[in-house]
């Protein structure tokens, strides 16, 4: 049964990254203006040779897809742009950046993932952890001052947008003296890697808060109506009626139970980690994937757009799959 | 129960004490801090091939790496770069230039003709193999070539290490004014034309450490961030009191300010007029708005709907229904709006940046509407049954405005065109067309396009000398830079002569007919000369200089002379030519950023921050486990 369910889920998850890529061909074939046009824009003479010859470098001479219909009726073409863009794909070669000339988009992708990791992996833990605390205490304390406070707060953070809590932040950070842009002095000559740490921790601050503000208000609205609602189950009673400390009553039974409808929120919020970026880095500078994302728009990068686009949307897709995955995990009766 | 939190929490400030205890003892980061000048700039640097060069930044990196054979002086007049001396035969065709004795490359080796003949042979190979092809052949993205080929260079030698001998067709005073950097052949030889062009698969990036004989060299690239130049230590002219240069790119305007104020930056440039108007009372600030070498326009398709191109209306073809609407069109208002205030309104496609050249019309139009439906009705153009004015063919006139997506400011300019040309009795249908869609639109039928517009709005940016914004409105053109399909023999005749006309009065009367005869008949109507809103701090560096004086902005303008001429506010003595090191030794111990204490702050609480990660994770880490024991 368990590994029914596993595959299933991995099939699911498997055909929406398939129809993702399939998406990411169709769409970028939609764009106004063709492709060689788009590759030659600030070239001022463009001659009809050298459009031919860019079509010929790119591929864009080749039938888009395999088949084929001209005058002899249908026919096979197996030299066409789906087959290549598929079989590139698959290799993890995603193309050429038209921008930074020469670099390939994997390598311009892959510069950019770490520091977007960094400052949402280190965002969500804080969030989570101060969420997740924050809610239970509240729920747990319900109608008490913490609870009033907490949730008056969470409910603001909740809808305030992240652009917006940045800007406050960035001038707040800017009077004490922390550095409100980048993820590193540019330029420093560091003595040690622990003063490189100290240079990056201090840049990290800023959009660090950010993040973790930003979604601390959501886990902890969650969490707490969560523990609420676990408080009223029978198990909670009989445990009281057991004479069972509080404390534990809290972490051991009523917890773990709580931590249901979190988990999954989590789960599918990881997958938003790129999403969720492009604001806060355009807000603080911030080396990682949302400023490439604009640059790239401003320029008209296609094809790191389409990267972009692919590991955005497969992210958004191993987010959910983690999240079903620890939901039968933590849940027995999903798996069935 | 009470009792093992608050040990676990000792054991996570423990381990909050090891961290911080390793970050404390390196807390001055830099061990002799050298003088950096930061610049912030809304563009993202894409290239550092010269010849890929595109945007301002593009050319701005590559001015602070290469002299020009002849550089840009404070007010854009030709000045000593890698030539020091030059003269030209009596006929004006054979330019001598003197190269400056015992320069050398930034890497050590002897700067020499032969590298300037190299680097001029570059541009004629390009052009020589484009007239082959009979389709053309370009250097890169082809902005750099032709500045010589526009002076009419047709063959260079170097006869001696200091001799630079060039050939031209015609006698012309733009050779001084090429803008194409001199770059090291000891390095750039090594590859074909085809990598150098940009057009073989394996292309010639000329990735950091760049070799070069400008004051400063690029050592450090990361793309979308910032470039990072040092001092070249062989510079052979005065060098600026910055030990580097860094120049950072910003998606948001307003971080970018912010930075300012703190100080982490020291200049910038794009700043929006609402942030411009907030700058001006900082302290320690000083903004800048200055004129931009260039104009945004509405463009005519002048051709309308003759055979094969795909204007709606053959009004668009009658200079005198251009001028008419040229009346219904309130510059001022749309500089007000618009642009914030911060612009010119514009009549001439010669730039009052220009101050040589510009001249106002001898008969301008102003914004009068009653002027405009006069001249319609004047025209010819009688209004139908609903008040809409028709065309020859008694069609009703509809234009198409349209303009490129990455010009969103274009959206407010249409809607005020499309309410003034309403009351005027012709139509306006305003759209966006995404860019790559709107330069393919603007192609003409004889280079197999389909110039399917009416009216777009777009705009173009100049050179030190006017040649390349006249150029644009030539019949040649029709096919290539010209968007306007506008002929007109006596304009192309005159281009020619001011091409070659070595008096400058003789050629300001030239330049003068031709801004007349673009003005009347109106292919353009030229809307504003935006400014180019720049900040810089006061209180790191002095000495800041605007190029040109009158109206022009201290960096990213032309050439490197604004970095250069920067002083350090903070030294005792002037740095003396005595003080040139090699860019590591710092020369004197400047605090950087906002000063004094403010350096540590930041760090302490970095540090702290990466402590609440770290003990939280280690509390989540030890209380799973406890969890799971209890159930």
């Amino acid at each position: 049964m368990r590994g029914g369910y596993v595959l299933r889920r991995l099939g699911v998850a498997g055909a929406t990254i398939v129809a993702i890529v399939l998406f990411n061909f169709v769409l970028f074939r939609l764009m106004p203006g063709s492709p060689e046009r788009i590759l030659l824009r600030g070239v001022p003479n463009v001659s009809a040779e050298r459009l031919e010859a860019t079509r010929q470098r790119w591929g864009l001479n080749d039938p888009v897809l395999p088949i084929v219909i001209d005058d002899g009726g249908p026919r096979l073409a197996l030299e066409n742009q789906l087959f290549k863009y598929l079989a590139a794909t698959v290799g993890g070669d995603l193309g050429f950046s038209f921008v930074a000339r020469g670099q390939e988009v994997t390598d311009v992708l892959a510069q950019r993932l770490w520091p977007t990791l960094l400052l949402f992996g280190l965002g969500e833990l804080v969030a989570i952890v101060l969420g997740l605390a924050l809610g239970a205490y509240s729920g747990w304390r319900r109608g008490g001052p913490i609870d009033y406070l907490g949730n008056g707060v969470s409910l603001f953070l909740y809808a305030t947008p992240y652009f917006l809590l940045g800007m406050v932040l960035l001038l707040l950070g800017a009077a004490v003296g922390l550095p409100t842009f980048g993820m590193l002095t540019a330029g420093a000559v560091y003595a040690d890697v622990w003063a490189r740490l100290g240079d990056l921790g201090a840049h990290l601050v800023l959009p660090l808060a950010t993040v973790s503000l930003g979604l601390v208000g959501q886990y902890a609205i969650v969490m707490r109506s969560s523990i609420m609602e676990t408080l009223s189950e029978d198990y909670v009673t009989t445990a009281r009626a057991m004479g069972l400390p509080d404390g534990r009553i809290l972490r051991a039974h009523a917890l773990p139970n709580a931590l249901l409808p979190t988990v999954s929120l989590i789960a599918i919020n990881l997958g938003y980690v790129i999403a969720g970026a492009v604001t806060v880095e355009v807000v603080f500078n911030w080396p990682g994937l949302g400023t490439l994302t604009v640059d790239a728009l401003t320029a008209r990068d296609y094809p790191v757009l389409q990267g972009v686009f692919l590991l955005l949307s497969i992210t958004v897709v191993l987010g959910n799959l983690v999240a079903d995955l620890v939901y039968g995990l933590l849940d027995p009766r999903v798996r069935t | 129960m009470r009792s093992s939190i608050r040990a676990r929490l000792t054991a996570a400030a423990a381990a909050a004490g090891l961290i911080l205890g390793g970050l404390a003892p390196s807390g001055p980061v830099v061990a002799a801090d050298p003088l950096v000048l930061r610049a912030g700039t809304d563009q993202d640097l894409q290239v550092l091939n010269p010849f890929n060069s595109i945007l301002v930044v593009d050319f701005e990196v590559f001015t602070l790496n290469y002299d020009l054979l002849v550089n840009f002086g404070p007010d854009l007049e030709p000045t000593p770069g890698f030539a020091d001396q030059w003269s030209v035969s009596d006929d004006g065709l054979t330019w001598t230039f003197r190269i400056r004795e015992g320069m050398k490359w930034s890497d050590g080796t002897p700067a020499t003709s032969e590298d300037a003949r190299y680097t001029y042979q570059l541009a004629l190979d390009a052009d020589a193999k484009s007239q082959a092809s009979a389709d053309g052949y370009y250097l890169g993205a082809g902005y750099l070539e032709p500045y010589l080929l526009n002076a009419g260079v047709t063959a260079v030698s170097a006869p001696d290490p200091r001799t630079l001998v060039v050939e031209t067709s015609f006698a012309s005073t733009l050779l001084l004014q090429a803008y194409v950097p001199i770059l090291p052949k000891h390095i750039w030889s090594k590859y074909t034309l085809d990598d150098i062009a940009n057009v073989s698969a394996t292309p010639f990036l000329n990735e950091p450490p760049v070799v070069g004989t400008g004051p400063y060299q690029a050592v450090e690239w990361k793309p979308g961030e910032f470039i990072r130049f040092t001092r070249n230590p062989n510079y052979w002219g005065p060098q600026g009191a910055a030990d580097e240069v860094i120049i950072l790119t910003f998606d948001n305007a307003d971080t970018m300010v912010q930075a300012l104020k703190t100080g982490e930056l020291d200049y910038v440039r794009g700043v929006q007029p609402a942030q411009f108007d907030a700058l001006k009372t900082e302290p320690n600030i000083v903004t800048v708005a200055g004129v931009s070498n260039g104009f945004s326009e509405i463009a005519f398709n002048t051709k309308g709907n003759t055979e094969g191109y795909g204007g709606s209306t053959s009004a668009l073809t009658d200079p005198g229904f251009r001028d008419a609407l040229g009346w219904a069109v309130d510059q001022a208002k749309l500089v007000e709006v618009t642009l914030g205030g911060y612009g010119t309104p514009g009549d001439s496609i010669v730039p009052p940046f220009h101050t040589r050249w510009y001249t106002r019309p001898d008969n301008p139009r102003s914004f009068n509407l009653d002027e405009a439906n006069r001249r319609l009705d004047a025209a010819g153009y009688t209004r139908g049954t609903d008040g809409r004015r028709l065309d020859k063919e008694g069609q009703p006139i509809v234009l198409r405005v349209t303009w490129p997506s990455s010009e969103a400011e274009n959206e407010t300019n249409a809607q005020f065109i499309k309410e003034w040309w309403g009351q005027v009795g012709i139509g306006v249908d305003a759209y966006v067309t995404e860019e790559g869609k709107l330069l393919e639109d603007v192609v003409p039928p004889v280079a197999g396009g389909p110039a399917n517009f009416d009216v777009q709005l777009w705009g173009w940016v100049g050179d030190p000398d006017p040649t390349s914004l006249l150029n644009v409105l030539r019949t040649e053109e029709i096919g290539s830079f010209s968007d306007s399909f506008w002929s007109n023999a006596r304009y192309d005749e005159l281009f020619l002569q001011q091409r070659a006309e070595a008096d400058t009065a003789k050629r300001f009367d030239m330049i003068k007919e031709m801004q007349n005869l673009a003005y009347d008949e109106a292919p353009y109507i030229v809307m504003y000369y935006d400014a180019e809103l720049h900040a810089y701090r006061t209180d790191k560096f002095a000495g800041w200089r605007s190029q040109p004086s009158e109206g022009g902005t201290p960096l990213f303008g032309y050439g490197s002379g604004g970095y250069t001429v920067l002083t350090d506010v903070n030294a005792v003595p002037t740095p003396g030519p005595t003080d040139v090191t090699a860019p590591t030794a710092g020369s004197s111990p400047t605090p950087s950023g906002t000063g004094g204490g403010g350096d540590s702050l930041p760090l302490i609480l970095g540090a702290g921050g990466l402590v609440v990660i770290v003990a939280v994770a280690i509390i989540l880490l030890r209380r799973r486990p406890a969890a799971a024991e209890d159930e």
